[in-house]
């Protein structure tokens, strides 16, 4: 393994925390649907910002199959057509993997950029499904859906890598 | 420093695994034959059910703090707030009051005059309360969820009221939960009447105005319609109990060169902010069943094909 310069050495990721985040990524999804904004289009998908995130990070734990699945799920949550989300997921999923040997020598901004044409393939793919079965255009505010979630992509490795990036014998010193 | 650390794992040479392209393939093809399951033949209800069941501790927990944040805030309303709203039911109150002490009058006679002319009783559909748990989040479509379902046994396709007219119906239903199509939906048609001629109709859900809106379609261009109208549900469909108000006529736009008039119409009933809600039954169960048609047997001419 090429050690990137200045790389710190990352404790073992925690399959339980990943699948946690996963879960809890969801659940801030329903928060945002709702009881802050409704079906609003520009709403930044939290799940998809994780899902790349642990794709990119984890790409043994966390791959097509399991985006395929939560994907599932939030089809059914949004009572929406069964597999749009599926397909966006399984779209995002792919490419996340073919970029994840790149990204991470990048600076945590510039990855922020370089995910940002994922996350519009994703939603464009979701678009032009529903273009193509009668669905009503939700408006141009859901451009801004992607700017969101790679403005998110900062926070999500801020908070997510955060356990991995704790000392690994705790002393008096060093508590975390 | 302790073994165990360090998240270096040596790759496996060998169990690689299924390439991410192939992953790519495979899932993609699946998902494309769930839209065409769903949308085509109709046929995921069933796992939908399944998946809406394992999801459903996860909306709950979700909606915890959705309710606590509406609740705290219901609570520290101002008392000005509360009495407002009381004087405005005390209002509508005292206005329907008048109309209201003539029904059983009304009624009376309605039922006898129906009997002189030996009409079908009125049909009474039976009703149920529920509550607007959230909006759908599917941007693509107009739906909100009631916290009704098969356990309240809500019958598919049951007429969905509020307060002030037809909010719309219902499309799928879940063990707990039921979603409601409103009748903006881009794909929502309800047949209505024109109170004031007594033409019947049917408007369209429409937002092409970029509002929660109606389209009144298929009305000749030299129709009478005017605006201000009131359109009602006519009763025709037998989904719909007649005599429901749906919507007012907006606006009407009449071209030379087109058959039909553009008729735009905004519903009475509060579409984007409905809290409580009446489940009707569907009528289509007391009308009686349609009658099989006569065969027509076709006994081909003697040389009419040649």
């Amino acid at each position: 393994m090429i050690m990137r310069p200045g790389q710190q050495l990352l404790l073992p990721a925690n399959p339980f925390f990943i699948w946690g985040s996963l879960i809890a990524a969801m659940l801030v999804n329903m928060v945002q649907n709702m009881g802050l904004w409704g079906r609003a289009a520009w709403t930044p998908d939290v799940l998809a910002v994780v899902l790349v995130f642990w794709t990119v990070h984890q790409p043994l734990r966390i791959s097509i199959g399991g985006a395929f699945v939560f994907g599932l799920l939030m089809d059914v949550h949004q009572g929406g057509l069964l597999g749009q989300h599926a397909m966006a997921y399984t779209v995002l999923s792919f490419f996340a993997i073919t970029v994840h040997r790149r990204l991470l020598w990048f600076t945590v901004p510039s990855q922020a950029v370089q995910v940002f044409p994922l996350f519009a393939v994703a939603h464009a793919v979701e678009l032009a499904v529903r273009m193509f079965n009668s669905g009503t255009f939700p408006g141009w505010w859901m451009l801004l859906a992607p700017v969101a979630e790679a403005v998110l992509w900062p926070v999500a490795t801020l908070v997510l890598l955060a356990p991995q990036l704790r000392a690994p014998n705790p002393d008096a010193n060093r508590p975390l | 420093m302790p073994l165990g650390t360090l998240d270096r794992d040596p790759p496996p040479f060998f169990r690689q695994g299924p390439s991410a392209l192939s992953k790519l393939a495979v899932f993609s093809a699946l998902a494309f034959f769930l839209m065409v399951a769903d949308v085509r033949f109709k046929v995921m209800q069933p796992l939908r059910v399944v998946l809406a069941t394992v999801l459903y501790p996860a909306q709950w927990l979700a909606m915890r703090p959705v309710l606590l944040y509406q609740h705290s805030s219901q609570y520290f309303s101002s008392l000005a707030t509360s009495q407002a709203a009381q004087q405005e039911v005390l209002l509508k109150h005292s206005l329907q009051s008048q109309r209201a002490n003539q029904v059983e009058q009304l009624s009376l006679e309605n039922v006898r005059l129906r009997k002189l002319l030996g009409l079908r009783e009125r049909l009474q559909a039976p009703a149920m309360a529920a509550q607007v748990l959230y909006d759908a989040a599917d941007p693509y479509s107009r739906k909100v969820i009631i916290d009704k379902g098969m356990a309240d046994k809500v019958g598919l396709g049951s007429p969905v009221l509020d307060e002030s007219g037809v909010l719309g119906q219902v499309t799928r239903v879940y063990p707990l939960v039921s979603e409601v199509t409103l009748i903006t939906d881009r794909d929502h048609a309800i047949p209505v009447l024109n109170t004031r001629t007594g033409a019947r109709g049917v408007a369209f859900g429409d937002v092409s105005l970029h509002v929660d809106a109606m389209e009144l379609r298929f009305m000749a261009a030299n129709a009478d319609v005017a605006e201000g109208d009131l359109l009602t549900t006519s009763g025709v469909d037998g989904v719909y109990p007649p005599g429901l108000p749906v919507a007012r006529i907006e606006k009407v736009e009449r071209r030379v060169d087109a058959v039909f008039a553009r008729i735009y119409c905004v519903p009475l009933a509060m579409v984007a902010g409905a809290g409580h809600v009446v489940v009707l039954e569907p009528t289509t169960t007391q009308i009686p069943a349609r009658p099989i048609p006569d065969v027509v047997t076709v006994v081909p001419r003697r040389g009419a094909s040649k």
